[in-house]
C-alpha cells in the first residue's frame, strides 16, 4: 500500500537516510524499532508527507505522497503524535471533534449529529469520557496521549500512524490501548504503523518489525520472532539481552542482562589509550565500572579528550594536533605503571602517536595485561611500522579483541 | 454550588450579549461636550435627522463616530484574534507584523510631502500597511512562513518603518509633525461618512470570511504538524488568514490611526469568557471589541469635555484592570 524506494533524506548536512526501501502492506501492524535518533519518527513523517524527501519516492497505492491533497490524505491516515503542547484551553471533546475535520460537511462546525456518535465512541474506546469537559491544558501526559489517540480514532482513517503514542501511559492503559489497536486491525482492517520503544509490546502485537540501526539503515526486517534475536538487538542497541518465548502468547520476550559487565570491574585499574572517537564507548562504560581509570595521551580538543575531561577521568594532555612529546609520554608511562590493564583503542597510527605502542611493549614486559581493540581494521600511516609493532606486541602476549562489547565481557570475566 | 454559579455566569453572559451593544451605542450617543439625558436622546432618535443643533450633533456627528468606533474596535479585535491563533502566540496583536509601522510611515510620508487633503493620509496609511504586510510575507515565505519567522520579520519590518518614520518626523516642519503625531496616537474624529460605509463593507466581508475559517483557525491553534495531520492545507490557510487579518488592521489604521490595546486584550477576554473555539470567538470578539471601543470613546469625549483624551489612554485604563481581574480569577484558561 505504501511503497518507499531509494528514499534519501537529510536534516541540513546530517544524512538520516541514504537509500531506504520498504513497503507497508495493507492491513498489517508494522513496528519501527531502533535506537534514539535513528530516524524512526522522521520516517513516519516522511511517509505521511509532512517532510519532503531529498531523493527517492514514496507512494500510496501508486500515487506519490506529495501529490495527494491534504484533505484526502487525512482520510487515508490519522497520526497520533508523541505529545503536544496544549496552549489553547479547548475541551477534550472539542479537541477530539477536530478529528472529524476531513469528513466535515458543514462550513462552520466540526461535527454534526452523526459525527457526535463517532466522537463519543472514540472517547469511550480510549477511556476518557470522564474527561470530556476538561480543558486539554489541564491534563497529564498520559491523559493527553489518550486524547490524541481518540482524536485519531475519530478521524476514521484506514491507516494509523503512532509515534511512541503510548510511552507516557501507565501499564494498564498501555496494554488496553495495544489491545484496542490489535482489535481495530483485526475487525476493521486498519493498517497500523507504529514507532515504539517498548520492544516486548511491539514484538507481541506486530505482524512485522523493521529494525533500524543508528545509521538509518534497515538492520533487520520480518516477523517478530525472526527480527528480535539477541544477535540483532546487540548489533543495533549495543546491549546484551536474552530473548525467550513468552509462555502465554508465544511472542519473543526480551530480558536485558543488567548483571552484565558493569558491577564486576570494581577492582580493575585500567589505562586507556585512544583518540579521535575510538574511546567514546569505553571511556563512558569503564568510567562507570572500573575502580581506577586513566587515559591519554590525548590532544586537546579531540572528541575523546573532551569526553574524558567531562567525565573527570585523569588524563595526559597534549597540544592540539601535535605529536606526543617526551614529557607527555613519560607522564603516560607513569600512569600505565599504576594500572594493571592497558587498553589500546586507537585505530589510526601515524608518526605522532606511534610511541604509544612502545609504552604497550614496556607494559607487557612488566607483566601487565594489554588489550588491542580491533587493530585489524585500523589504519596505518607509518609505512608498516605500526603493523610491525603490533605484531611484536601480539608476540609478547597482547590480546586482540574485536569490539567494545566483547572487551567488556572479557574484562568482566577476568575480574571475577 | 458549582451548578448554581455556572447557571449564574451563563445568565450574565447572555444578558451582557443582548444589552451590551445597545447600551454602548446609547452611551456613545449621549456622551460628549453637549450632554443629553436619556429622555432627550430617545426623543431625538424618534424625531429622525433634522436641522436642529441637537439633531445635527446626534445624527451627523455622534452616530457616525459611534459607528466608526464600533467598526475600528471590531476590526482590531478580529485581527488580534486571528493573529493569536495563527501565530499561536498570546502576545500577538494586530500591530505585531509591521502593519502599524507601515501604516504610520505611509500616512506621515504623505503628510510631510504636503498631501494633506482629507482623503490622502488614510489612503496612504492603508497602502503603507498592506506594503509592510506583503514585505513580511515575502521574507517569511522563504522559510515556509513558520510562525517564528513571521513574527521576527514582522518586528524587523516594523522597526525599519519606525526608523524611517522618526527620520521623517525629524525632518518635517513642525505643524505637519504635530498633525502626524496627533493622527498616530489614534483618533476617531476624522471619519467622513463615505469612508465609513466603505469601511463597514470591508470589515463586514473580512468578518464573514474569517468566520468561515473558524474550524481552520481552531486547527491552526493545534500547531502546524497537527493541523496538517488533520487535513488542513496549512500554508494556504495561514496565508489567507494572515491577509484577511492584515487587511482588517490596515482598514482600522486608515480610519482611526493606531488605537492600542483593543486588538491585544479583547481576544483574550473573549477567550476567557467563551472558550477558544473560533465559531463563537470570531463573532463575539468582533461584537465585544466594537462595544468596548464605543464605550472607551464615549468616556474619552466626556471626561474633560469639551477636550478629548486620546482614546488609547482610555482603552488601556479600562481594559488592563478588567483583564488583570479575569487573569487572577480564570488565569489558567489562557
Amino acid at each position: 500500500m505504501i511503497a518507499v524506494s531509494n528514499l534519501a533524506f537529510s536534516f541540513g548536512p546530517k544524512a538520516v537516510f541514504s537509500a531506504l526501501n520498504l513497503t507497508v502492506r495493507r492491513g498489517e501492524i508494522l513496528s519501527l524499532l531502533g535506537p534514539n535518533g535513528c530516524g524512526k519518527s522522521t520516517l513516519l513523517r516522511l511517509l505521511r508527507g509532512n517532510l519532503r524527501a531529498n531523493g527517492g519516492q514514496i507512494t500510496w497505492a501508486g500515487i506519490p505522497v506529495s501529490e495527494i491533497p491534504a484533505a484526502i490524505m487525512a482520510r487515508k491516515v490519522a497520526v497520533v503524535p508523541q505529545g503536544m503542547q496544549a496552549s489553547f484551553p479547548f475541551k477534550v471533546k472539542e479537541l477530539v471533534a477536530m478529528g472529524r475535520y476531513p469528513h466535515r460537511k458543514n462550513l462552520l462546525s466540526f461535527a454534526d449529529r452523526e459525527d457526535q456518535r463517532v466522537i463519543r465512541r472514540a472517547l469511550a474506546m480510549t477511556d476518557i469520557i470522564g474527561l470530556a469537559e476538561r480543558p486539554v491544558t489541564r491534563l497529564s501526559g498520559g491523559e493527553l496521549q489518550r486524547v490524541l489517540l481518540a482524536r485519531a480514532l475519530a478521524q476514521e482513517a484506514e491507516t494509523l500512524f503512532l509515534d511512541e503514542a503510548t510511552s507516557h501511559l501507565d501499564i494498564d492503559h498501555r496494554l488496553e490501548l495495544s489491545e484496542l489497536l490489535v482489535r481495530l486491525n483485526r475487525e476493521l482492517g486498519t493498517t497500523i504503523v507504529q514507532v515504539s520503544h517498548d520492544l516486548d509490546l511491539a514484538a507481541a502485537m506486530s505482524q512485522r518489525i523493521l529494525l533500524l540501526n543508528g545509521q538509518g539503515e534497515i538492520a533487520a526486517e520480518g516477523a517478530p520472532g525472526a527480527v528480535m534475536t539477541a544477535e540483532n538487538l546487540r548489533r543495533v542497541f549495543r546491549v546484551d539481552v536474552k530473548v525467550e518465548e513468552n509462555p502465554y502468547t508465544g511472542a519473543p520476550q526480551i530480558h536485558p542482562l543488567l548483571s552484565g559487565v558493569v558491577p564486576r570491574l570494581e577492582t580493575a585499574k585500567i589505562h586507556l589509550i585512544c583518540g579521535g572517537g575510538s574511546g567514546t564507548t569505553l571511556l563512558r562504560r569503564l568510567h562507570l565500572a572500573a575502580a581506577e581509570l586513566s587515559a591519554g595521551p590525548l590532544n586537546e580538543g579531540d572528541s575523546d579528550e573532551v569526553l574524558a575531561t567531562a567525565l573527570g577521568i585523569p588524563l595526559v594532555r597534549e597540544l592540539p594536533f601535535s605529536p606526543y612529546s617526551p614529557t607527555a609520554l613519560e607522564e603516560t608511562a607513569a600512569m600505565v605503571d599504576r594500572a594493571e590493564i592497558l587498553i589500546i583503542a586507537t585505530q589510526w597510527w601515524g608518526a605522532g602517536n606511534l610511541a604509544c605502542l612502545e609504552l604497550a611493549e614496556t607494559a607487557l614486559k612488566k607483566g601487565k595485561t594489554v588489550y588491542l581493540l580491533g587493530t585489524e581494521r585500523g589504519r596505518d600511516y607509518t609505512d608498516g611500522d605500526a603493523e610491525k609493532k603490533i605484531a611484536i606486541l601480539r608476540g609478547l602476549g597482547a590480546r586482540s579483541v574485536e569490539n567494545e562489547e566483547l572487551l567488556l565481557e572479557r574484562l568482566g570475566r577476568k575480574a571475577l | 454550588m458549582k451548578v448554581q454559579s455556572g447557571a449564574k455566569t451563563a445568565w450574565i453572559r447572555r444578558a451582557a450579549l443582548l444589552l451590551l451593544p445597545l447600551a454602548a451605542l446609547a452611551w456613545s450617543l449621549a456622551a460628549g461636550s453637549l450632554e443629553l439625558s436619556w429622555s432627550e436622546l430617545a426623543a431625538l432618535l424618534l424625531q429622525g435627522p433634522g436641522d436642529g443643533i441637537e439633531q445635527t450633533i446626534l445624527w451627523r456627528i455622534r452616530l457616525p463616530r459611534a459607528l466608526l468606533a464600533a467598526l475600528v474596535g471590531a476590526a482590531l479585535s478580529l485581527s488580534g484574534t486571528s493573529f493569536q491563533a495563527v501565530l499561536r502566540n498570546p502576545l500577538a496583536d494586530p500591530y505585531l507584523l509591521g502593519v502599524s509601522g507601515g501604516a504610520a510611515l505611509g500616512a506621515v510620508a504623505a503628510i510631510s510631502l504636503g498631501f494633506t487633503a482629507a482623503l490622502v493620509p488614510p489612503l496612504a496609511a492603508f497602502i503603507g500597511a498592506l506594503t509592510a504586510l506583503a514585505l513580511v510575507y515575502l521574507v517569511a515565505r522563504a522559510h515556509s512562513c513558520s510562525t517564528h519567522t513571521l513574527i521576527l520579520s514582522g518586528v524587523m519590518v516594523g522597526s525599519l518603518a519606525a526608523a524611517l518614520l522618526l527620520f521623517l518626523l525629524w525632518r518635517a516642519p513642525s505643524d505637519a509633525t504635530r498633525q502626524a503625531v496627533f493622527w498616530l496616537a489614534g483618533n476617531l474624529s476624522l471619519a467622513t461618512p463615505g469612508w465609513l460605509a466603505w469601511g463597514w463593507i470591508w470589515v463586514g466581508s473580512g468578518f464573514l470570511l474569517l468566520w468561515a475559517c473558524a474550524p481552520q483557525l481552531d486547527l491552526l491553534t493545534q500547531g502546524e504538524e497537527s493541523a496538517a495531520d488533520l487535513g488542513l492545507n496549512v500554508a494556504r490557510t495561514r496565508l489567507l488568514v494572515f491577509t484577511l487579518a492584515g487587511a482588517l488592521t490596515a482598514c482600522a489604521v486608515a480610519l482611526a490611526g493606531l488605537v492600542g490595546f483593543v486588538g491585544l486584550v479583547i481576544p483574550h477576554i473573549c477567550r476567557l469568557l467563551w472558550g477558544p473555539g473560533h465559531r463563537l470567538l470570531i463573532p463575539l470578539s468582533a461584537l465585544f471589541g466594537g462595544c468596548f471601543l464605543m464605550i472607551a470613546d464615549a468616556i474619552a469625549r466626556s471626561v474633560y469635555a469639551p477636550a478629548e483624551i486620546p482614546v488609547g489612554v482610555v482603552t488601556a485604563l479600562l481594559g488592563a484592570p478588567f483583564f488583570l481581574y479575569l487573569l487572577r480569577h480564570k488565569g489558567d484558561g489562557l
